[in-house]
């Protein structure tokens, strides 16, 4: 019962990822720009940023949150959106994050700012559950991201937005979705040109067959108060931080190339995260919580590691 | 008129600051009130506000700047969040008891432990009884007003005292909202400029707080209970002017919401209960007899306005979004003091306590149909089985 009379229905919401401090700007403009396009069809809008995550940390994964309704918000006061109607990323190895469909309405759309095609997008989804659309948008190469701290901290922004990357991308979440009309969107961008183009040249692919998520059991109180250890101390992690992993922060990954390595331990030293173990079979990576910083390979004497995109990889 | 723009509570705050034409800041980094110094940073860089800015090296510097740059006549303001709130304590009362109307901002943020940076009135509830006037606003556009209101009060000579201008860690600071920023001629004619009754001045010197013999004692504090004895007056005229010039008005003490016939409500301050408001409304809806008390000055307590005004309903749930360990009462500070004010009607007015919130967690709207259900239930059998319950185990 409690549901039902709670229950927001015209409520549509937009949960935008990206990378820490690098798009921090670009994923608010998103929400901003949408948000502000709403409002000027007398919609109720909110738009903010997650307050959990790390935002002052290069490359870790970050969100930025939209509401749009034509009814007053009554569900303000969250840290998350719960069932985004609509989810971006703002870069396109994020996909590889199990957590980004979390909660997705059936049928909802997934945008993604990549070279790459709807088809193989889909195929690095770890679940495609109530997933109905997949839009793709290069839109790195019809604007170019904005770098700032402006604005950080819900101060005010006076660079303007959707400058960047952002006005592109919410071309195409305007396109997949018709969330906004296109006019108004255009009112608010400061780069008009690329957000047309993100919405004339973004690639639309619907899904036939939707499958529909398992709800996900979440922990009550309760549980958590059994899971809480005495005064909420924990055990020193010795190895590996179960609580810090830092292996999604990864864009591009190191490769080594064992014929031209000589197992001189150079990357062993400098790796940050000890994130390199001497084995019998030479160097290996930990892949769990390597960043893809690349200092291994700015600091390899031989030249045996490269960097590779990430989404060269399956797995 | 002003201009509506959407910012949240920290740009809210830090242009109520700009407004008032402040001449000394004092910062120290700390989430989630940081926003507002950044805020002042650049309007200071972009000409648009004369002030000097010291960084301080941690808040006890923050406040002890502040309290000579006011004695030396100037108008101040500061800011804090959580610890940082507690790390300045010392020097809260000997700015209220040398009567300087020091501004400061709380974001609130809860005391460590938890090591998070969700929101608890715990912090700024620390220093309730420090002589300083406080209250909560619930959206950046009462931030704004009540910043520039508390400047009024504070300064003026029937008070001369400071203020703490709270708001939600997260829920208020990092929000935002539609706010409308007014003119500066608006709040020229609202907030006179700022008048020290005894100015620092090398031609004239002073001591400012002289050891005393305790004979004093009495006198002095006696001077100090005076002047918040006169804050009341003081700050029903505030907001009169305030709805004159700027037509807003706010109830000084208590906002209600749907509260004309209604049979319970819940009472509490800050953004959760625009949440509990929201659930009001919805059991509206269904025909449920209920309503919602918004407390907007904590200090000093309204605590004739709760008697005179709250004796009326059969049954009132206070939200405490903090934890006060052994309290009377045993949940927190607001139902400890609803239940002082409404000693005098006795069995009239049942009440019952919740704690919810705690960390920052959201106080969601089945929390507030439960409280509300609760109620019901106790305004119908009058019986209170449970005196308080801490969310979300106990209910």
């Amino acid at each position: 019962m409690s549901e039902n009379l709670f229950a927001e229905p015209n409520l549509k919401q937009i949960t935008v990822w990206a990378r820490g401090v690098l798009q921090n700007k670009d994923a608010r403009d998103v929400v901003v720009a949408l948000t502000e396009a709403a409002a000027q069809e007398d919609k109720y809008v909110q738009a903010w940023e997650n307050y959990v995550d790390l935002p002052d940390r290069v490359y870790v994964p970050v969100r930025a949150y939209a509401k749009i309704s034509p009814d007053p918000i009554d569900s303000r006061y969250v840290y998350e959106n719960d069932a985004p109607d609509v989810v971006v990323l703002m870069e396109e190895t994020l996909v590889k994050n199990d957590k980004i469909l979390k909660g997705l309405k059936e049928g909802g759309i997934l945008v993604v700012n990549t070279r790459r095609s709807p088809e193989e997008i889909l195929n690095f989804l770890v679940t495609n559950g109530n997933l109905g659309t997949v839009v793709t948008v290069d839109a790195n190469s019809m604007s170019t991201a904005v770098v700032t701290l402006d604005g950080a901290e819900g101060a005010t922004d006076a660079t303007g937005i959707g400058a960047g990357i952002s006005a592109p991308v919410a071309g195409a979440v305007v396109k997949a979705s018709g969330i906004v009309k296109l006019e108004n969107l255009e009112k608010v961008v400061k780069n008009p040109a690329a957000m047309r183009r993100g919405y004339n040249e973004c690639q639309v692919m619907k899904l036939d067959k939707i499958e529909p998520a398992e709800p996900v059991k979440e922990e009550t109180a309760w549980d958590l108060l059994k899971r809480m250890p005495f005064a909420g101390t924990v055990d020193s992690p010795v190895s590996e931080n179960p609580g810090m992993v830092t292996g999604n922060w990864r864009t591009r990954r190191p490769v080594i190339d064992k014929e031209q390595c000589t197992e001189c331990s150079t990357c062993w030293i400098f790796c940050p995260d000890a994130c390199i173990t001497r084995t019998d079979n030479g160097m290996e990576f930990n892949l769990k919580y390597c960043k893809g910083c690349a200092l291994c390979e700015a600091t390899c004497p031989s030249g045996a590691i490269t960097m590779v995109p990430e989404l060269d990889f399956k797995e | 008129m002003g201009k509506v723009r959407r910012i949240s509570g920290c740009v809210a705050a830090a242009e109520a600051v700009r407004l008032a034409d402040v001449d000394v800041i004092s910062s120290y980094p700390i989430r989630p009130y940081t926003g507002i110094m950044s805020e002042l940073a650049r309007m200071i860089a972009d000409g648009r506000l004369n002030a000097e800015l010291v960084y301080a090296e941690g808040e006890h510097a923050q406040l002890s700047i502040v309290y000579g740059a006011s004695a030396a006549g100037a108008r101040t303001f500061t800011g804090s969040s959580g610890v940082g709130v507690t790390f300045a304590f010392e020097v809260y009362s000997p700015i209220s008891g040398e009567r300087l109307p020091v501004q400061m901002a709380i974001g609130d943020r809860t005391l460590d432990p938890p090591g998070d940076f969700g929101s608890e009135h715990t912090d700024a509830e620390c220093c309730r009884d420090q002589g300083w006037i406080q209250g909560w606003a619930a959206t950046p556009q009462e931030v704004l007003d009540m910043h520039l209101i508390y400047y009024r009060v504070g300064e003026d000579p029937k008070v001369m005292l400071p203020q703490y201008v709270c708001q939600d860690g997260y829920f208020v600071t990092h929000i935002l909202g539609d706010v409308e920023v007014p003119d500066e001629a608006q709040v020229k004619e609202f907030l006179p400029p700022y008048k020290n009754h005894h100015v620092l001045d090398p031609k004239k010197p002073q001591i400012i707080g002289p050891q005393i013999e305790p004979c004093m004692g009495p006198p002095q504090q006696y001077q100090r209970k005076q002047a918040f004895d006169n804050i009341n007056e003081v700050l029903i005229k505030a907001h009169d002017e305030f709805a004159r010039i700027f037509g807003r008005r706010y109830d000084p003490f208590l906002e209600e919401f749907m509260t004309d016939d209604a049979e319970v409500v819940i009472f509490g301050q800050g953004a959760h209960m625009n949440t509990a408001k929201a659930v009001a409304a919805r059991l509206r809806n269904l025909g449920d007899k209920v309503g919602v008390v918004r407390l907007r000055t904590f200090r000093p307590f309204p605590t004739d306005e709760i008697l005179k005004r709250m004796s009326r309903f059969k049954a009132v749930g206070v939200v405490d979004n903090s934890a006060q360990f052994g309290i009377s009462g045993g949940a927190g500070v607001l139902f400890s003091e609803v239940r002082t004010a409404l000693y005098d009607v006795g069995d009239k007015v049942r009440t019952v306590g919740f704690v919810g919130g705690l960390g920052g967690e959201m106080i969601t709207h089945d929390e507030f149909l439960k409280m509300f259900r609760k109620l019901q239930e106790v305004a119908k059998t009058g019986k209170v089985e449970k005196r308080a319950y801490w969310l979300p185990f106990e209910l």
